[in-house]
């Protein structure tokens, strides 16, 4: 099956994560979701290149590395798709993990804003229900 | 094994009695693409300048393809293409006029590449026939891009590329970037403030800093490797723009 190739993909030039690391950590958050699911098929690397307006070779890098961990798998003539065995898919707590830098930047701002962790709280709350 | 594309050893460059560049030692690989960073006033037109042979050097050695950039073999130069910051030759032409000027000075061009940016950046028939010098700052600027693209070169260097493009304009650049040029292995050099566009598309990145190249590493080692100094337990990350701060302060 083929995925909806629009914007598959969204990055942020400028932050303190490399540009690699995000496209890996936004794979690895759809696969944890089943919003991707095994034998499904990415975008190619020059797709998603000239989509996002990155180098090929970050893209490269980050099917590479995404190939290692064994969340995909390079399929001769197809390109890259999810592999069956993702093993930790699962597990809510191993999913809760792939959030913890999202949030771990989150809280950092929190701090700089000086926000109670109540406060914090209550609107992270109210977020989750928003888009629920 | 082939020469590198720029290869610099113990490069100086005085302004009266000031050293901009001061014994600086660089070397760009095949295929590489990377940003040079630094501050304003820290010399990097200067050291483009001087690495393609449009200023004489105090001292030390530089080759491009294995060849001085002051006695180019017509071969080597059309391997070289560069944008300048700003470029205020050919005014009185149009734009037509200066690309087929150029066109004839190249063993090779490429019409079909060279119409498509044209149509493709905005350059309609009556721009076409415009003198340069009635061109808004963005248009030279794009026109300049296109001009140093139309032979293929092998080296790009590019000085502040974008600095008179708009956010779209900008994104236009990275993509004909992206497509044309660093696919096909390319190698780039270029300098810019826009860090944003900078990590889209360089891998590696150098900060001129002091004379010398300061600091060159990949980007992403760069941006991991600042992220795991601040060690401790306490994951205090830097962007790209802290790191610049912190390199070139």
């Amino acid at each position: 099956m083929s995925l909806p190739t629009p914007q598959l993909f969204s990055i942020v030039a400028g932050s303190a994560e490399p540009i690699y690391r995000q496209l890996v950590d936004q794979v690895r958050r759809l696969v944890a979701g089943r919003q991707l699911v095994p034998g499904d098929t990415l975008p190619s690397v020059r797709e998603v290149a000239l989509q996002l307006a990155v180098n090929p070779m970050t893209v490269s890098k980050a099917y590479g590395l995404l190939e290692l961990e064994g969340v995909l798998e390079r399929r001769r003539g197809i390109g890259m798709v999810v592999a069956a065995h993702t093993g930790n898919t699962g597990d809510p707590g191993d999913r809760a993990a792939l959030l913890r830098p999202t949030l771990e930047r989150a809280a950092r701002e929190a701090r700089e804003l000086e926000l109670d962790p109540a406060t914090v709280l209550s609107l992270f709350t109210q977020i989750l229900k928003e888009s629920a | 094994m082939t020469a590198s594309p720029i290869l610099m050893r113990g490069v100086s460059k005085r302004f009266d009695s000031k050293p901009i560049l001061d014994g600086l030692d660089w070397e760009v690989g095949q295929g590489q693409v990377i940003g040079l960073l630094g501050r304003n006033g820290a010399g990097k037109s200067t050291l483009m300048e001087c690495l393609l042979g449009l200023r004489e050097t105090d001292g030390g050695s530089i080759t491009l393809f294995g060849e001085s950039p002051v006695a180019l073999s017509d071969a080597t130069r059309a391997r070289i293409g560069y944008v300048p910051q700003k470029s205020d030759l050919f005014e009185w032409m149009t734009p037509l006029q200066l690309l087929a000027y150029f066109k004839a000075l190249y063993p090779r061009w490429n019409d079909a590449r060279v119409e498509g940016l044209l149509a493709r950046w905005g350059f309609d028939l009556p721009l076409r026939h415009t003198p340069i010098r009635r061109l808004s700052g963005g248009e030279q600027q794009r026109l300049s891009i296109i001009r140093a693209l139309g032979h293929e070169p092998e080296l790009l260097v590019l000085d502040e590329p974008v600095s008179a493009l708009d956010p779209a304009g900008r994104r236009d650049f990275l993509v004909e970037l992206i497509d044309g040029v660093i696919e096909r292995g390319t190698t780039v050099v270029f300098s810019t403030h826009i860090l944003t566009d900078l990590e889209r598309v360089a891998l590696d990145v150098a900060f001129l800093k002091d004379g010398r190249i300061a600091l060159q590493g990949d980007l992403g080692d760069l941006l991991d490797g600042a992220a795991s100094e601040a060690g401790q337990g306490v994951h205090t990350p830097r962007s790209l723009e802290e790191l610049f701060i912190e390199v070139t302060r």
